[in-house]
């Protein structure tokens, strides 16, 4: 036995399961998770519309996308989120170089980041409703938050790992200080800030989102809190739908920027 | 095909025209755990236009402290780097760098790498991509303009490296061991490009190295540094005839060149060996940077 412990594909499989195994299992996770939740749905084990039929929550996305107020809701949100991502983004992406690109700012701040990075942002909230209101403004303020540290963060280790001739390179040609951030550092550093941005978008939903189920009258998240209260679960199961399609493309396009130039050079 | 301007006033192989590249009695000294190091002691050596002047010496003479100082990366030592007239104080113009080490941007094509100092001079765009194209030819890279570094072999890679630094059209052009990390056939073909646009161009150059061969294939003159504290021991003329390929290093005048300069070196190369094994004795620092 060549592969033992292993798993291997039982040789019944019909061909199109042995030639995209990959495709076929995440078929058959997805169906699995579908069917249980089905049959949780029919068996009346729980409270009826806790865990709502597949028919229920397919209707109920239909209603949701049919009506126009949750457009206004939805873009309520992105609009936060974008500004917020850009808000954090940027600030991020400025504080991470100043902090990677000297060894005295790193020894002064870096443990400010490392320390705050992991705190709950949501402690923040009170505090930004008071600077700026119930509205977006909270909310942008905490999407920015949450994104900042991810992406200072992986900007600043990212500053420590630029291969160190390539700055030689450029202060050789008299590059000034901006040329280096934008056509060294910043190109070098490609893949940190890609992540962190992915890393900051993720916390950056996280933030804007739960600040809307706290306090707000728009968005997302409000919509989720008040299809709770209203114990509408298929409605509410609808709106993760929503939340979830848009995490992923996000992501995906997020990742898709960083690999724009490719990532040929191993 | 586009006629690049050169800077005016080069006169190859002109002994008596006035020097490119004057370095007057510079030092160097580095503070390491065991004491203060004397990287570069009073090292003095002027280079004319259009000459090849090679600079060679075992690991650890400072030859690399040497380049970083003329190339004006490197600051806090006694002496002076004038070049053109001018005293060097930082990156100078005039003065363009190659490195050791891997050195092209691996996230620009080889056209937007040599176009790079020429858009961080502020050229406008066309002139800047007629320039760079005119250098990736010259270096022998025609079609693949559109390529990324990832995709060219080594020695590919050194020659953009090595077109983005004429590119700047630079009075001095200094090499920091351009072919080290390349295979000795790799080494000899790459010396043969470098001979052919030195014909072509008259260009000015400084070249480090600890290759005997390649130092003796290129040069007109040749420095040999001592091991620590870098001093220099020998001016060497290689009176080889010129234009050059490597086939030369077949010929009898070159073999007694190699033999002239191992000589020499071999004195330094095995001080350096033998310093270096009693300082790993002592589980002392290594070289300085």
């Amino acid at each position: 036995m060549a592969e033992t412990g292993r798993l291997s594909a039982p040789s019944l499989a019909p061909s199109w399961v042995r030639e995209h195994p990959v495709t076929a299992l995440r078929i058959f996770i997805i169906v699995t998770v579908l069917l249980a939740w089905e049959g949780l749905a029919r068996s009346g084990w729980l409270y009826r519309d806790v865990v709502p039929s597949l028919v229920a929550i397919g209707h109920a996305l239909y209603e949701t996308l049919a009506d126009p107020t949750f457009y206004v809701h939805l873009y309520a949100t992105f609009y936060e989120i974008a500004i917020g991502m850009a808000i954090g983004g940027v600030a991020g992406l400025a504080v991470g170089i100043l902090i990677g690109g000297s060894k005295l700012m790193q020894r002064a701040y870096e443990p400010f980041l490392y320390y705050l990075g992991p705190c709950p942002k949501i402690i923040f909230f009170p505090v930004m409703i008071m600077w700026f209101g119930v509205g977006p403004g909270s909310k942008i303020a905490m999407g920015a938050i949450s994104c900042f540290f991810p992406v200072a963060l992986n900007v600043a280790g990212g500053m420590r790992e630029i291969d160190k001739v390539l700055i030689r390179v450029g202060r050789s040609f008299r590059a000034n200080t901006w040329q280096m951030v934008t056509k060294i550092y910043m190109p070098a550093m490609r893949h940190p800030i890609i992540n962190g941005l992915r890393l900051g978008l993720g916390v950056c939903l996280i933030g804007t989102l739960l600040a809307e189920t706290k306090l707000s009258n728009r968005g997302i998240g409000f919509l989720v809190i008040q299809a709770y209260t209203l114990f509408n679960m298929p409605q509410m199961y609808s709106l993760l739908i929503v939340l979830f399609v848009i995490a992923i493309g996000a992501n995906a396009l997020i990742g898709r920027l960083g690999g724009l130039d490719s990532i040929r050079r191993s | 095909m586009t006629v690049v301007a050169m800077p005016s006033g080069r006169m190859p192989g002109a002994a008596t025209a006035e020097p490119i590249l004057t370095v007057d009695n510079i030092v160097k000294q580095f503070e390491t755990p065991d004491g203060v190091l004397t990287a570069v002691d009073n090292v003095s050596l002027s280079v004319r236009p259009g000459e090849f002047f090679g600079v060679i010496g075992p690991s650890g003479c400072g030859k690399s402290t040497l380049f970083n100082i003329i190339g004006g990366l490197l600051d806090g030592y006694d002496g002076t780097v004038r070049v053109a007239g001018e005293t060097v104080d930082g990156p100078h113009p005039s003065i363009g760098m190659i490195f050791q080490e891997e050195s092209t941007f691996p996230w620009r094509s080889v056209i937007d790498n040599v176009a790079f100092p020429l858009e961080i001079a502020g050229l406008p765009k066309s002139e800047r991509y007629d320039r760079a194209r005119h250098f990736v030819s010259l270096v022998g890279l025609d079609g693949f303009e559109r390529r990324f570094p990832a995709e060219l072999s080594g020695g590919m890679r050194q020659r953009v490296s090595m077109a983005r630094t004429l590119a700047a059209q630079p009075k001095i052009m200094l090499m920091d061991e351009p072919f080290a990390a390349l295979d000795e056939q790799t080494r000899l073909l790459l010396g043969d490009k470098v001979l052919q646009i030195q014909q072509e161009l008259k260009q000015t150059t400084l070249l480090i190295t600890h290759n005997i061969t390649e130092a003796v294939q290129l040069s007109d003159r040749i420095m040999v540094m001592t091991y620590r504290p870098g001093k220099v021991k020998r001016i060497v003329e290689i009176d080889l005839p010129r234009p050059r390929t490597s086939e030369i290093v077949s010929s009898e005048a070159f073999g007694r060149y190699v033999a002239q300069i191992w000589s020499d070196l071999r004195e330094e190369a095995t001080r350096g060996l033998v310093e270096d094994e009693s300082r790993k004795l002592r589980g002392g620092a290594g070289a300085p940077p």
